[in-house]
C-alpha cells in the first residue's frame, strides 16, 4: 500500500518530531517481530541442519504436516467459502450468532479446543462412534491431526474471506446477472476474481496457522508427529540445538506460500 | 411489446404502473426524486418482486405476483439496465467487459465499440476511463446481450449536461438502428423530450399522465403535472388557477384586449446568459411568476401577457396543494 505524503501545511517542526518518534517506535516493533527469525538463523549452522535432516525418518514429520495441512486447507476452503460469502452478503438468519460461532475458536486457547474436541469427537462420543463406522478415529491419528488443524485455522480463513467478499460491490454482481449470467457464473466470473486478493491473503494465513497448529494437536493428535510436534518432542528429549533445524524447516515450508500470496495480493489490488 | 400492469409495495408508498410500449418505442419516465422511477425500472428488470399484477414482454410473462410466482431470471428476460454507476468489471479490460455477456460475438462487439468511439480503448482498464467513456462501454456491453428492452436509470446524470445529452443521442441512435424499445428514467424534461416518443409523468408511485412529449407540456391534465413539466407561474383569477410556462410568455408593451394579463417587473437576476425576470400581475390576476429574458428590462416596466397562452385549471384548490 502506498501512503500519501503529508500535506505541506502539516510539515512543521512539531510534525517532524512526532513523525521521527513514530518511526523509531515502528522500527523497534519491526526488529522485535523479526528478532526470533534472526536469532534462529544466528544459532544454526549449515552442518547442524544437514546433520538433523539426515537422521532416519527426519522428513516424515514434514510430509505429515504438509499433507495434513493441505487436506485441512481443502476442507476449510470447501466449507468455509460458502459460509464466508453468505456472512458477507448478510444472507444468513441471525447473523451475529454465525459470527460468534466463527470467532469462538479464535478466542478459545488451542489447548482448550483440543480438550473440547475429545468430548465432541473422541472415540466414546456419538460422533466418534459414527466415525468408527467409517474406520476413522479422531484420537492420535492422521485424521485427528487434520481435525485439530481445521479447528485452529478455520476462523482465520472465514473471517478473511468474508472481508474479501464484503469488499466486492454487490452492484457488480447484479451487473453480471443483468448481462445474462446465472448466480453461479456471476460468482465465478465476477465475485471470486474481485475477491481473489483478499482470499489469497486469507488462505495464506490459514495455511500458516494449519502448518503451525500445536495446542489442539498436542491433545488429540500426539501421533503421528507433524513438524510442530516433532519440534516439541525433540526439544524435550534432546534439547534446543536439535530442535532448531526442524523449526527452520517449518518456517521454510510454511512461510513462502503466505509471502508469495501477500506479494501477489498486493499487486492484484493495485491492478483493480 | 412491453405490457406492464403491476404494483410494488414500498416502505413509503406503493408504485402502481399500467403502461404499454409498442415495438421499438422509447418512453421517458419523468418525475421528481423518490417518485418510484427506479422501482419501476427494477421491477421490469426483475430486480424487485411484484406485489400484484404482471409484466409481459412480447407475450412472455416476465413477472407475475400470481401464485405460483413465475419470474423469469434477471439475465434471461431480454431486459437490459444501465444505471448511473456503469458497473464495469475492474478486473477486465474494456474489450473483455464488452464481450462479457454469454454468447457475445467478439467481432460484432469490437465493431460496435469502434462505432461508439471506443476503438482505441479496448485494452484499457475501467479505472483509467472518464465517466463518459465508462458509460459508453456499459452501453456497448449491454447491447451485446441482444436485449429487446433497455432500461436507462438516469445513466448520464453525473456527467456534464452537454456530454449527457450527447450520450443520450448516441443511445437513441443505437436503439433506433436496432429497433430496441427503451424506458428512460429522468427528472430532466429536456432529456425526456430529446429521447422519447412518449413521456410518462410519475409522482409518488402513480403515473399521472402519459403522452406526446410536446403535447404533455402544452396540455398538462392537472396542475401537479404542469408543475412537473416546467410550469412556474401560478395566477388565480375568478376561482380558477392559471398555470404559466416561462417558455410561452410573450411580453408586449401595450395592454390590450380581454383576457390579457397585465403587470410589472418586480425583480430580476442572472440565469446563465439570460435574465430571470420576476413579474407581478395586476388587477383581477393574483400572483407572481418568473420568465427568462434575453435582455434585462427596467424595473417597474409594465407588460401584458395573453392569457390564452396559460393553462387553466378549474378550481383554485388544485392538486398542488
Amino acid at each position: 500500500m502506498t501512503i500519501p505524503p503529508a500535506p505541506t501545511a502539516l510539515r512543521g517542526s512539531g510534525v517532524r518530531v512526532s513523525t521521527g518518534a513514530a518511526l523509531v517506535g515502528a522500527l523497534i516493533i519491526w526488529v522485535a517481530l523479526l528478532g526470533p527469525l534472526i536469532a534462529l538463523l544466528a544459532h544454526l549452522t549449515p552442518s547442524s541442519v544437514v546433520s538433523a535432516l539426515r537422521q532416519p525418518g527426519a522428513f516424515q514429520p514434514l510430509e505429515v504436516s504438509v499433507l495434513a495441512s493441505l487436506i485441512a486447507l481443502g476442507v476449510i476452503l470447501l466449507l468455509g467459502t460458502p459460509l464466508a460469502y453468505l456472512m458477507a452478503r448478510g444472507r444468513l438468519p441471525f447473523p451475529r450468532l454465525w459470527e460468534v460461532g466463527v470467532i469462538l475458536p479464535l478466542l478459545t486457547p488451542p489447548l482448550v479446543i483440543g480438550l473440547l474436541l475429545i468430548f465432541m469427537v473422541g472415540p466414546a462420543t456419538p460422533i466418534g462412534e459414527a466415525l468408527s463406522h467409517l474406520h476413522l478415529t479422531a484420537s492420535d491419528t492422521f485424521f485427528a491431526l487434520v481435525v485439530a488443524e481445521v479447528y485452529e485455522a478455520v476462523p482465520y480463513y472465514v473471517l478473511g474471506a468474508a472481508a474479501a467478499f464484503a469488499a466486492v460491490d454487490p452492484e457488480l454482481e447484479q451487473a453480471g446477472a443483468l448481462l445474462g449470467d446465472g448466480r453461479w457464473r456471476t460468482w465465478r466470473r465476477v465475485t471470486v476474481p474481485l475477491a481473489a486478493p483478499g482470499l489469497a491473503t486469507a488462505l495464506a494465513v490459514t495455511w500458516a496457522r494449519a502448518m503451525g497448529a500445536f495446542g489442539a494437536v498436542l491433545i488429540i493428535a500426539y501421533h503421528p508427529f507433524g513438524l510442530p510436534m516433532q519440534i516439541w518432542v525433540t526439544l524435550q528429549e534432546t534439547g534446543l540445538s536439535s530442535a532448531l533445524p526442524f523449526a527452520l524447516v517449518l518456517l521454510v515450508v510454511a512461510l513462502p506460500l503466505p509471502v508469495a500470496a501477500y506479494i501477489w495480493s498486493s499487486r492484484a489490488r493495485r491492478r483493480l | 411489446m412491453l405490457a406492464a400492469d403491476f404494483e410494488v409495495e414500498r416502505r413509503d408508498f406503493a408504485v402502481r404502473i399500467a403502461i404499454q410500449l409498442e415495438g421499438g418505442e422509447r418512453v421517458a419516465v419523468l418525475g421528481p426524486s423518490g417518485a418510484g422511477k427506479t422501482t419501476f425500472l427494477e421491477a421490469v428488470a426483475g430486480l424487485v418482486p411484484l406485489t400484484s399484477g404482471e409484466i409481459r414482454l412480447d407475450q412472455r410473462r416476465l413477472s407475475s405476483a400470481a401464485r405460483p410466482r413465475s419470474d423469469i431470471g434477471v439475465g434471461r428476460r431480454g431486459v437490459g439496465l444501465l444505471r448511473q454507476n456503469p458497473g464495469l468489471f475492474p478486473h477486465l479490460t474494456v474489450l473483455e467487459n464488452i464481450c462479457y455477456p454469454p454468447g457475445a460475438n467478439p467481432g460484432a462487439a469490437t465493431a460496435a465499440a469502434a462505432r461508439m468511439g471506443l476503438g482505441t480503448l479496448l485494452q484499457a482498464r475501467p479505472r483509467g476511463l472518464s465517466g463518459g467513456e465508462a458509460q459508453r462501454v456499459a452501453l456497448c456491453r449491454t447491447l451485446q446481450t441482444g436485449v429487446q428492452l433497455l432500461c436507462l436509470d438516469e445513466p448520464f446524470s453525473s456527467l456534464d449536461r452537454p456530454l449527457g445529452l450527447e450520450l443520450l443521442e448516441l443511445v437513441r441512435q443505437e436503439l433506433e438502428g436496432r429497433g430496441t424499445g427503451s424506458l428512460l428514467v429522468t427528472h430532466q424534461l429536456q432529456d425526456a423530450q430529446a429521447f422519447a416518443d412518449r413521456v410518462a409523468v410519475l409522482y409518488q408511485g402513480s403515473l399521472l399522465q402519459v403522452g406526446d412529449p410536446r403535447e404533455l407540456v402544452l396540455r398538462p391534465k392537472t396542475a401537479l403535472v404542469a408543475s412537473l413539466v416546467g410550469y412556474r407561474g401560478w395566477l388565480r383569477r375568478g376561482g380558477r388557477l392559471w398555470a404559466i410556462h416561462p417558455d410561452l410568455v410573450q411580453i408586449s408593451s401595450a395592454v390590450d384586449g380581454d383576457g390579457a394579463i397585465s403587470g410589472r417587473v418586480v425583480g430580476m437576476r442572472p440565469d446563465g446568459a439570460r435574465i430571470d425576470v420576476e413579474l407581478e400581475s395586476e388587477g383581477e390576476w393574483v400572483g407572481r411568476f418568473h420568465c427568462p429574458f434575453s435582455e434585462a428590462p427596467e424595473l417597474d416596466l409594465r407588460f401584458s401577457f395573453h392569457a390564452d397562452l396559460a393553462t387553466v385549471f378549474s378550481g383554485v384548490e388544485s392538486d398542488l396543494d
